[in-house]
């Protein structure tokens, strides 16, 4: 179930990084990379799962879903964090 | 069980790399500055756009995100513990072998896989930027 929410996350991201093209202080870049990253990831596991267990995506755990959205918490505290971090940074060297 | 490990590892050395990387791209950019030399300027190779180490830059990102998110995940399910030995499969010595099997094959196929998009997804940029130069310089020949 979280592969799927990446994989939407991504699909968002990707979408608002080409829509806000020109506003680089967003740094939507940042986060398109960060869920493209986890769901290239999880891909690979869910095929290695497939291989050995014979199950692509598992809905059963009941874990899945606060998986599915501390990942997403996770991913936009990152991309939070280091956008803060690049403006700092890009504002302190402009002085 | 801990295949993020592998990933989060190959990060750590892309990042030591990437900042070899920009001392010597700073080093080649204080010579050019004092040679002056108008035509190593101007000239532009494929790939020349964007730094070595930018690029290098976002498949750390990539790398270390990722980690970052899998391991979210494994404290959820409850893989990893907060006290020694930290990985709940690494406390029995079949657990262990298990474990390292996983890291050996899910760990690095999926650094392979980030570092292959990557790999792609540079050359695409570069190919679009080359060839904005080229029409660029092309329109201004004519």
């Amino acid at each position: 179930m979280y592969l799927i929410t990446t994989i939407v996350a991504t699909a968002i991201s990707v979408v608002l990084w080409i829509f806000f093209k020109d506003r680089k202080g967003l740094h939507l870049d940042i986060l398109a990379v960060i869920f493209g990253a986890a769901s290239l990831m999880w891909l690979i596991d869910s095929f290695f799962s497939l291989a050995s267990e014979g199950v692509f995506v598992s809905f059963t755990d009941p874990k899945d879903g606060w998986i599915a959205l501390f990942t997403l918490i996770g991913g936009l505290f990152a991309w939070l964090l280091l956008s803060f971090i690049l403006n700092n940074s890009a504002k302190s060297s402009n002085k | 069980m801990a295949c993020f490990a592998i990933s989060a590892g190959a990060a750590v050395v892309v990042a030591a790399s990437k900042y070899v990387v920009r001392h010597f791209e700073k080093k080649a950019e204080v010579k050019c500055a004092a040679s002056n030399n108008e035509e190593t300027n101007t000239i532009r190779k494929f790939g020349s756009e964007v730094k070595v180490s930018k690029k290098l830059g976002y498949l750390e990102l990539a790398l270390f995100a990722g980690s970052f998110l899998l391991l979210i995940e494994h404290i959820i399910h409850g893989e990893i513990i907060p006290y020694f030995p930290f990985f709940t499969a690494a406390a029995t010595e079949l657990g262990t072998q298990e474990m390292l099997y996983e890291m050996g094959t899910v760990g690095v196929t999926m650094t392979l896989a980030i570092t292959f998009a990557w790999g792609i997804g540079v050359l695409i940029s570069d190919f679009v930027r080359y060839r904005k130069q080229f029409k660029k310089t092309s329109k201004t020949q004519d």
